[in-house]
């Protein structure tokens, strides 16, 4: 069930080769959020079916940072924000996405209810596995 | 674009369409992001719950409110995020050891524990825990449990997140918060692991 730890060990070793050519230092890079870490995976993924040159993206990603550094300082920092951002952009700017299509599939998204198909709350155990030589 | 107005949950619901986009046009599996997240899904969290456990095993106070309310005990502490679901604490003792689950898909307690494993959202750990987490543990995960303990087995919903207190080893008397903190495996929060020796 697990993955191969030396397997794991290497597809790290090639995304941080990725990850070195863009701005800002590693400490940022940390992942607060769950979407953060699924945004950081669906770049690079695209990046690897061929959607985009790395270049590109870190271009894009420099840009948005830029934009920020540039603006009057009450935007609070998000490093994945400036990722999405710079996602978007370059496949926008490649014709892969529309803006228009992602809004709208963003807002069916957030409209679906989370439980949806999900079952009741379940407040006991749902399986109980009795200690068996209770002398 | 601004993006100071959006809130997580629009975001996060932004990230998902972006996926969901791609993923129909065929230019990537969610297979494929899937295996790039997991290079990094341990960095994502874990550490958090590791921290609350520790605080529960040195504040007997703390502890009796994390487990009277665990979602008001954790917010406490600053750790949130969560939308209408609660966390729900269950400490193993002695007697009781405890397992979490989703058995339909992969809730979790994210805030706490970040992102889940990919075996977690597994059918076949989904199956097992409930019909035979004791075999589970024992084959899987090289978990040995008792036959003196009963096993109880949590399904977290989209309403309930559970989470494990493992116990605390004897011989960590010594140690501060921080050092018993990273005795804490993720593994060890959800059941499948046991509290490393210092």
């Amino acid at each position: 069930m697990r993955p191969d730890a030396s397997e794991l060990g290497d597809a790290r070793r090639r995304v941080e080769a990725l990850l070195r050519e863009l701005p800002v230092s590693s400490g940022d890079r940390a992942f607060d959020q769950p979407w953060e870490l699924r945004a950081f995976a669906v770049a690079v993924a695209a990046y690897h079916a061929g959607q985009y040159e790395w270049s590109e993206f870190q271009l894009s990603l420099s840009d948005s940072i830029r934009r920020w550094e540039d603006g009057d300082g009450r935007e609070p920092w998000s490093y994945y924000e400036h990722w999405l951002e710079a996602l978007e952009t370059v496949l926008a700017g490649n014709g892969v996405l529309s803006d228009a299509s992602l809004d709208e599939r963003s807002r069916t998204t957030l409209a679906t209810p989370r439980n949806t198909g999900h079952h009741e709350a379940h407040r006991k155990p749902v399986a109980i596995d009795p200690a068996r030589c209770i002398v | 674009m601004t993006v100071t107005t959006r809130t997580q949950e629009e975001i996060a619901a932004r990230v998902k369409a972006l996926e969901s986009l791609m993923i129909e046009k065929g230019i990537m599996t969610t297979d494929a992001v899937d295996r790039l997240a997991e290079i990094y899904e341990n960095e994502v969290g874990p550490q958090l719950g590791a921290s609350v456990v520790a605080r529960a095993w040195t504040d007997p106070e703390f502890k009796a409110r994390l487990l009277e309310d665990g979602t008001k005990a954790c917010a406490e502490l600053g750790i949130g995020g969560l939308q209408g679901e609660d966390i729900v604490a269950v400490e193993n003792t002695d007697t009781v050891h405890h397992v979490i689950v989703c058995t339909l898909c992969s809730c979790y307690p994210w805030p706490l524990l970040g992102l889940p494993p990919n075996w977690y959202k597994d059918p076949a750990y989904r199956a097992r825990a409930v019909r035979e987490p004791r075999a589970m543990l024992r084959d899987d995960f090289g978990v040995e449990i008792p036959d003196s303990k009963e096993i109880q087995v949590w399904d977290s919903s989209s309403e309930m997140r559970y989470w494990v207190i493992p116990q605390r080893q004897a011989g960590t008397e010594a140690l501060d918060n921080e050092q018993l903190a990273a005795l804490v495996s993720r593994d060890a929060m959800i059941g499948v692991g046991l509290v490393s020796a210092p």
